[in-house]
């Protein structure tokens, strides 16, 4: 009973936080923007805290749903849906393409190939000037209607954004609560192991590269229509560094840690960059201290800190070993 | 289009091949024995060319003086790092020790900017080194060939210390097996520092040697660092000679790419890096305990 | 009777109170951090001289509001609509960096509003949209400066270098119209990447085509390097530079030995000799320190002609400017005249030719240009047409 009320509580709590949101924020659309980020960061938290593999490059698949999305809304179909369907769609592809050269490769390996096949795509969204605008960016996305929502206004977009993020964290939690997502755990913990077991590590590697891919274009798409524009650097390494940053410090592993990482990254940089010039010295200096310090991201810490001071719970008291001892 | 155009452009290839054979010279030896991938070693290069113009602009004139002290002071950056951060990472998967590299860039270079300001510093090339040189065929400047010629001697050293000194032996012991060589009684955790050291080193001598060639800017790390992480992908992790031929052909790939092929130079790199991958995924010389 | 008396000075009070003015509110982005920063910095110099010196609008001060845009352009979309929307700013001024004036330019078409781009070079804001003025210099304007006065004067065989981004494709594409219409030869064209450090190869290209001009359609870092290897293989002894843009900041920066002897097109410098200029260039010295830029002088000139728009319309409403802007004509020390044309909304005002002085020639502190040419509005802007137009 009291459990039940602890989690309507919560859940109220956070409702009210999500629906006030854009009043709170100095603008409407920093909330839209940290709700993008949101997602794009709870995307890339399946394949880091879920399966354990560090990508260098989601910008890539970030920068492909920008661009694709904008493309599509200015010179083919003024239609969102179908311009962030053809987006996903062609980021699943370069995804499946990307995993496919890289994914054999052991961790470390792995995170220097994203790297520099994220430098390879910003190159060509450089060049290819025709398509991308090069580095003067993709100008004029509009904000067609989502059926019968006008967003032009800021408010609009930011509870469709909202609508778009909750049923993100829902497949989000699905897909790491379901037989896939054990398996994820499961190689994460041990390749080896699952591997002798009989999953085909590889392809399930891939599955999980290619849905944060999908993850990560569904925020670009979103992000091009929220700034009417999309900039060269959503393709940059910078980018592909700040989801990482957002996170780690947000806590990888536990999905609720790297969207409000990816929600206060957003929010202080925006904040902090009007005041000080020099917020990467700080942003740095904070990631140092956290990868030394509070590996499991601030935000699991302080909520572990939390449930301490409020919601302890009584353990009932369990003596003896939870396993017959083997013998030697 | 003559021969003495290719051949100057042969020649600016193997002065930026250079830089890339001691940077990834450097990244490979850190990564060999400690298995730290170092993102932070574009930042040590930069450093060294930072630490360069203030010996050469600031205290003395002298260029000769700041190539030998300004890799000591980043190799000597390079084993605080070790000791004081990055050693605590040992036990932990190996990723956060990158994650710990990649913040330490971040902060290292925004603290850059902070101290010089983020206008780029000017750095003359030497008065001595000035000039060109006739090789017969074509003038090439003295400086460049300086250039090629102190990386020559710095990998023949590098390679002999590894090969024929004592530490050099425990070095490539502690490549193989750290374990076993502490299980031998050896303190692994100074030679730790030691490598890390080097490869700070190495990295320092390449910016020292750059800062006439390639403008001195805060961000002249970071975008040298994904170049010398695709030499060490191609030449193989851990392996010394990937790492020099690596670092040659991926110099003169970048040179002739953006002289003759423009459009694509840049991508070019990265799709030859692709082909490897494809066709040899360990890199030319690497080894397979890395990738398996 | 009091009370009556009481009562009416209330209501007086109260209705004074209402109509009380609101300031009419100048935004401002620009570099304000990096290495461009002493450019966007000296913008906003200008822009606060400018509210100062414009005085009472509407019957109260205008205040300024700067964003720093750290020359980004994704930044800049930002800081435009947090001017909009949180500041309610009714005007953006300045913003440097292209492909950050045309979202800011887009932005302020979605919110309706005036945005007067100073500091972009891009020929695609002249009549991208209604709210939209495009003040100071372009692209094509510098292009057909170079092209027209070099051609008659310095030679027929032209090399460009172009570094390889937006901002240098359009210079060329403008370049090689306005030879074509010299009847000069382009003998050869160079594509660098950003951020180049080592321009030798194709100083060597460049000198072996035998050119009579050497043309940098580079800015900042890119063009001292590009000076520096010309000067280093001895090109700059047989060969003129020119360059597309080039400022006192730079020339600072690597010394005046490399650059002198350059020539380079600008709508004006604090050396020219139109009225009012060497007294704005001395109180903007005394003021901060050194002479102003270009973009300094134009940001305080738009500034000033919104403002005296806000003031002939009598009302801040955009549309009510927007009609008072259009084929106005405005005289200051930085245009004289210059004409805002109601077909683009691109303000024409004449070019001049500067060369950069030689080491010893300097009279006093930054003096590093002369004037050696100058093109009227007809010549170095673009006739109306070429680029979109509103109607």
């Amino acid at each position: 009973m009291k459990r039940n009320l602890r989690c309507c509580l919560l859940f109220c709590c956070i409702a009210a936080f999500l629906i006030t949101l854009p009043f709170i924020t100095p603008t409407r659309s920093l909330a839209t923007e940290m709700l993008i980020f949101a997602i794009f960061a709870l995307g890339f938290d399946v394949l880091i805290g879920y399966t354990g593999l560090l990508s260098f490059g989601h910008a890539i698949f970030f920068g492909i749903g920008a661009y694709t999305t904008g493309i599509v809304l200015v010179r083919l179909v003024p239609s969102l849906f179908v311009a962030l369907i053809v987006a996903t769609a062609l980021s699943l592809l370069a995804s499946y393409v990307v995993a496919f050269l890289s994914i054999r490769k052991k961790g470390i390996y792995f995170v220097m190939i994203t790297l520099a096949f994220c430098q390879m795509f910003y190159f060509i969204g450089f060049k290819w000037t025709d398509l991308t605008g090069g580095d003067s960016g993709f100008h004029g996305v509009p904000r067609t209607s989502f059926g019968p929502v006008d967003l032009n206004s800021e408010t609009a977009l930011y509870f469709f954004v909202l609508a778009v993020f909750l049923l993100s964290v829902l497949l989000a939690f699905r897909i790491v609560n379901s037989p896939f997502g054990r398996v994820l755990k499961a190689l994460k913990e041990n390749e080896d192991r699952a591997k002798s077991i009989g999953y085909n590590t590889t392809a399930f590697k891939t599955i999980a590269f290619m849905i944060s891919a999908f993850f990560a274009s569904l925020a670009g798409g979103l992000y091009a229509v929220h700034s009417n524009f999309v900039p060269i650097d959503t393709l940059s390494i910078e980018t592909s560094g700040d989801v990482v940053i957002m996170a780690l410090l947000g806590g990888i592993g536990t999905l609720y840690g790297p969207v409000l990482g990816a929600m206060t990254v957003v929010f202080l940089k925006n904040f902090l960059s009007s005041w000080v010039g020099n917020w990467n010295l700080i942003l740095g200096g904070i990631f140092v201290v956290s990868v030394l310090t509070v590996r499991q991201g601030i935000f699991p810490v302080i909520f572990g800190k939390i449930k301490e001071k409020i919601w302890v719970r009584k353990q009932p008291q369990r003596t003896g070993p939870e396993y017959p001892k083997r013998p030697l | 289009m003559g021969l003495q155009f290719i051949g100057v452009q042969l020649f600016n290839g193997l002065m930026l091949g250079s830089f890339y054979v001691l940077l990834s010279l450097g990244l490979s030896i850190i990564f060999g024995m400690l298995g730290v991938v170092n993102f932070a070693h574009g930042t040590l290069y930069m450093l060294g060319a930072y630490a360069a113009y203030t010996i050469c602009y600031v205290f003395s004139q002298n260029f000769w003086l700041a190539l030998a002290i300004a890799p000591l002071a980043v190799g000597a950056i390079g084993m605080i790092v070790e000791s004081t951060l990055v050693r605590r990472l040992y036990s932990v998967p190996h990723f956060y020790n990158l994650l710990l590299t990649f913040g330490l860039m971040l902060f290292l270079e925004e603290g850059i900017r902070v101290v010089f300001t983020p206008i780029g510093k000017p750095f003359g090339t030497p008065p001595s080194l000035a000039g060109s040189v006739d090789l017969g065929f074509m003038f090439f400047p003295k400086y460049r060939l300086f250039i090629i010629l102190v990386t020559a001697i710095c990998t023949l050293a590098i390679w002999l210390f590894l090969a024929r000194t004592k530490i050099g032996s425990i070095i490539r012991a502690g490549t193989d097996d750290s374990e076993m060589v502490s299980a031998l009684g050896i303190d692994i955790s100074k030679i730790f520092t030691l490598v890390f050291g080097i490869g700070a080193g190495l990295a320092g001598l390449a910016g020292v040697l750059a800062a006439p060639v390639q403008n001195v800017t805060p961000e002249m790390g970071s975008s040298i660092l994904t170049e010398t992480f695709v030499v060490v992908i191609i030449g193989g992790m851990g392996s010394i000679l990937g790492s020099i031929i690596g670092g040659l052909i991926i110099g003169e790939l970048i040179t002739l790419g953006v002289v003759f092929w423009p459009p694509v130079a840049n991508t070019l790199v990265f799709v030859f890096m692709a082909a490897i991958l494809l066709v040899r995924p360990r890199g030319f010389f690497g080894r397979a305990k890395f990738f398996e | 009777m009091r009370n009556l008396f009481f009562a009416v000075a209330v209501l007086v009070l109260i209705a004074a109170a209402a109509s009380a003015a609101e300031p009419v509110k100048v935004g401002f982005i620009s570099v304000l951090s990096g290495p461009l920063a002493p450019i966007g910095q000296s913008e906003l110099n200008a822009t606060r001289m400018a509210v100062e010196d414009a005085g009472a609008v509407l019957g109260a001060k205008p205040e300024v509001y700067p964003k720093d845009h750290q020359y980004n352009p994704g930044l800049a979309n930002e800081r435009a609509k947090e001017l909009f929307e949180k500041d309610k700013a009714d005007f953006i001024v300045g913003c440097s960096n292209s492909a950050a004036a045309l979202a800011v330019s887009d932005q302020a078409a979605r919110h309706q509003r005036i945005f007067m781009s100073t500091s972009a070079g891009t020929t695609d804001l002249i009549g991208k949209n209604r709210y939209t003025f495009k003040l100071n210099y372009n692209d094509y304007m510098l292009a057909a400066t170079l092209g027209a006065w070099g051609a008659k004067n310095l030679g027929k065989r032209w090399y460009t270098i172009t570094t390889d981004y937006a901002w240098g494709h359009d210079l060329l594409k403008h370049f090689t119209g306005a030879l074509k219409a010299e009847g000069g030869q382009h003998v050869g064209n160079d594509m660098v990447p950003v951020n180049t450090s080592d321009y030798s190869p194709y100083i060597l290209k460049a000198a072996q085509a035998k050119p009579d001009v050497l043309v940098l359609l580079n800015v900042g870092k890119d063009a001292a390097n590009s000076t520096k290897a010309a000067a280093e293989y001895g090109l700059k002894k047989s060969v003129k530079i020119m360059h597309a843009l080039l400022f006192e900041l730079d020339i600072k920066g690597t010394g005046l030995d490399t650059f002198a002897g350059d020539y380079t097109a600008a709508p004006w410098n604090w050396v020219v000799n139109q009225p009012g200029t060497k007294e704005w260039a001395d109180r903007y010295y005394k003021s901060y320190g050194d002479r102003p830029t270009f973009m300094a002088a134009a940001a305080y000139s738009a500034t000033r002609q919104y403002l005296e728009a806000v003031k002939r319309a009598g009302s801040k409403d955009t549309d009510k400017v927007i009609k008072a802007l259009e084929g106005s004509t405005y005289r200051d020390f930085f245009v004289n005249p210059g004409y805002i044309r109601p077909e683009d909304h691109l303000e024409v005002a004449k070019a001049y030719l500067l060369r950069v002085k030689q080491p010893g020639q300097l009279k006093e502190k930054e003096d590093y240009f002369e004037v050696v040419g100058e093109l009227p509005a007809e010549k170095a802007q673009p006739p109306v047409g070429i680029f979109k137009t509103l109607k």
